[in-house]
């Protein structure tokens, strides 16, 4: 049992690797919130490129609906092994995209931020996509009576209803994007997982893993309290009879 | 609807017994291989099979696919496999953890380009030397990197839990060290050019500069360090036959003939018979 105590929670070596653990936990926050702005946005636009109308549009629906799907099966572990051991030797692509160093960031950073948006742009566009099609049709039908194009009634009246609905499910998929960072570390970017899996190596002790844990867990849990909370009250609005309230 | 579910139902089954067939053809090519997996303690070269953990691909010390491994170790493994009467049967694992496992039993010896460390020795047993260690910059073709000194500022890949990653943490003042799972990644960084150097064992940059091409050493540095074969501490006795069995490659010329065939060199004196 001892063993098992100090081969997790051992104390000294938390504390003298606190400060390069935590080092790597703000890197992984940042390619979360990077990530996570990009990936939000990409998604809107996919399920909106989803939505469009009419018969000539079909071919858009159907790449859009090509991508998600395909983005959805493929683990991104792939994904991200694919752009870093692939994208550096496409010599038809200018250097600075080829081997990105944007904004001081190295370039296994973007290669992670990449990969981490093309599947989680996929994943979101899914989430946008229940809330949209939760919104009653009679809204974009009078909308479109209003004479507005389709553009504007997703603008003005869909989306900012659809939006309302899905607080919750998106927040779930930005837990596990914010986990995700963490495979970042198999292109040598130095996020906490790395870093413990080096100290891991040198000690020859888990701890510093269980310390990258512990942050994970500081950070997730209160988000998935909020999950739970926003669940609750959706359930609320539903089971008191009263038809769902429109922003 | 109960049709359509009954079909999904039908396909997931089939997809199972694929699997399950998949794992069967398998299991049947493994007991066909060379270690023979659990048939070799009745018949077999005698003795019982000697668990070996070995971090590969690490070329050309350790490479191949599982059960045809080969590389310097695996060959010198075996060579002392035979001299005390025990066929290794080697398992691919993380380096990181490679000492750890040893130490705890997951298999007896450790032959893995695996470093002499004070470290290490803390935690497990070593076997005398059977490799003298250098470590090599290794660098793009043309580079202007001339050795070690040249590293300052520069992005630098290294293997992990390596003394190579050492090596540039104590005397390299690199701009950025990146520690890569396996050493075909670092060399792989150096071509994509997201590294600009790569600090990894001599024979392995050896091994990738010629099988590669648009690569070069720009320096080798001498570290007075040696490979050994871990084992837990507690198992003095297979340590003395390990050690009595590589003597004996030495002596009879076995280990030259293994070094050169891999290294295309000469091996240092003290391996000499």
């Amino acid at each position: 049992m001892s063993q098992f105590f100090n081969q997790y929670f051992n104390f000294d070596v938390m504390r003298e690797h606190f400060g390069e653990v935590l080092v790597g936990f703000l890197q992984n926050l940042l390619v979360f919130a990077v990530a996570a702005v990009l990936a939000l946005a990409l998604g809107l636009f996919l399920a909106l490129l989803r939505q469009l109308p009419g018969k000539k549009l079909m071919p858009i629906r159907f790449l859009t609906i090509a991508y998600i799907d395909f983005f959805r099966a493929v683990p991104i572990l792939i994904i991200i092994l694919m752009i870093s051991g692939g994208v550096p030797f496409l010599s038809f692509l200018p250097q600075e995209v080829r081997i990105p160093h944007w904004f001081g960031r190295p370039d296994p950073f973007w290669y992670g931020v990449a990969a981490l948006v093309i599947v989680y742009g996929a994943f979101s566009a899914e989430v946008y996509r229940a809330g949209i099609e939760a919104v009653p049709r009679g809204q974009m039908e009078a909308a479109r009576s209003l004479g507005m194009s389709h553009f504007q009634a997703m603008r003005h009246v869909v989306v900012p209803q659809g939006v309302t609905k899905i607080p919750a499910p998106m927040l779930n998929e930005l837990i596990s994007l914010l986990k995700d960072t963490t495979l970042v570390s198999v292109i040598a970017l130095s996020e906490s997982v790395l870093v413990s899996r080096e100290v891991l190596s040198e000690r020859l002790n888990s701890s510093s893993l269980t310390l990258t844990a512990i942050f994970f867990v500081i950070i997730i849990l209160p988000l998935a309290r909020v999950v739970d909370k926003l669940i609750a009250r959706q359930q609320l609005k539903v089971t008191r009879g009263s038809h769902i309230e429109v922003a | 609807m109960r049709k359509s579910r009954l079909t999904a139902l039908f396909a997931v089954l089939l997809l199972a017994l694929a699997a399950v067939a998949a794992a069967g053809c398998g299991g049947g090519s493994d007991t066909t291989g060379t270690s023979g997996g659990g048939g070799s303690a009745e018949g077999g070269g005698g003795g019982e099979p000697l668990t070996v953990g070995s971090d590969i691909p690490y070329p050309p010390f350790e490479q191949g696919k599982s059960p045809d491994y080969e590389g310097f170790d695996i060959e010198l493994m075996e060579a002392i496999g035979e001299k005390i009467g025990r066929t290794p049967e080697f398992q691919d694992t993380s380096f990181e953890t490679i000492f750890r496992d040893v130490a705890q039993g997951k298999f007896e010896a450790v032959i893995s380009a695996a470093t002499i460390t004070e470290e290490r020795e803390k935690e497990v047993a070593f076997s005398d030397p059977y490799y003298l260690s250098e470590q090599a910059i290794l660098v793009k073709e043309g580079s202007e990197i001339g050795g070690i000194e040249d590293l300052e500022g520069k992005t630098v890949g290294a293997q992990q839990g390596t003394t190579g990653l050492e090596l540039g943490k104590e005397k390299a003042n690199a701009g950025e060290l990146r520690p890569y799972p396996e050493g075909p990644d670092a060399i792989n960084a150096l071509k994509a050019g997201t590294v600009e150097a790569v600090i990894i064992d001599q024979p392995v940059a050896q091994n990738a500069v010629e099988e590669e091409g648009g690569i070069e050493i720009s320096e080798s540095v001498p570290t007075e360090e040696s490979y050994g074969i871990a084992l837990a501490k507690d198992n003095t006795e297979l340590l003395k036959e390990i050690n009595k069995g590589l003597a004996e490659v030495i002596s009879d010329g076995t280990y030259k003939t293994i070094y050169e065939k891999w290294f295309h060199k000469e091996p240092p004196k003290q391996f000499l018979g």
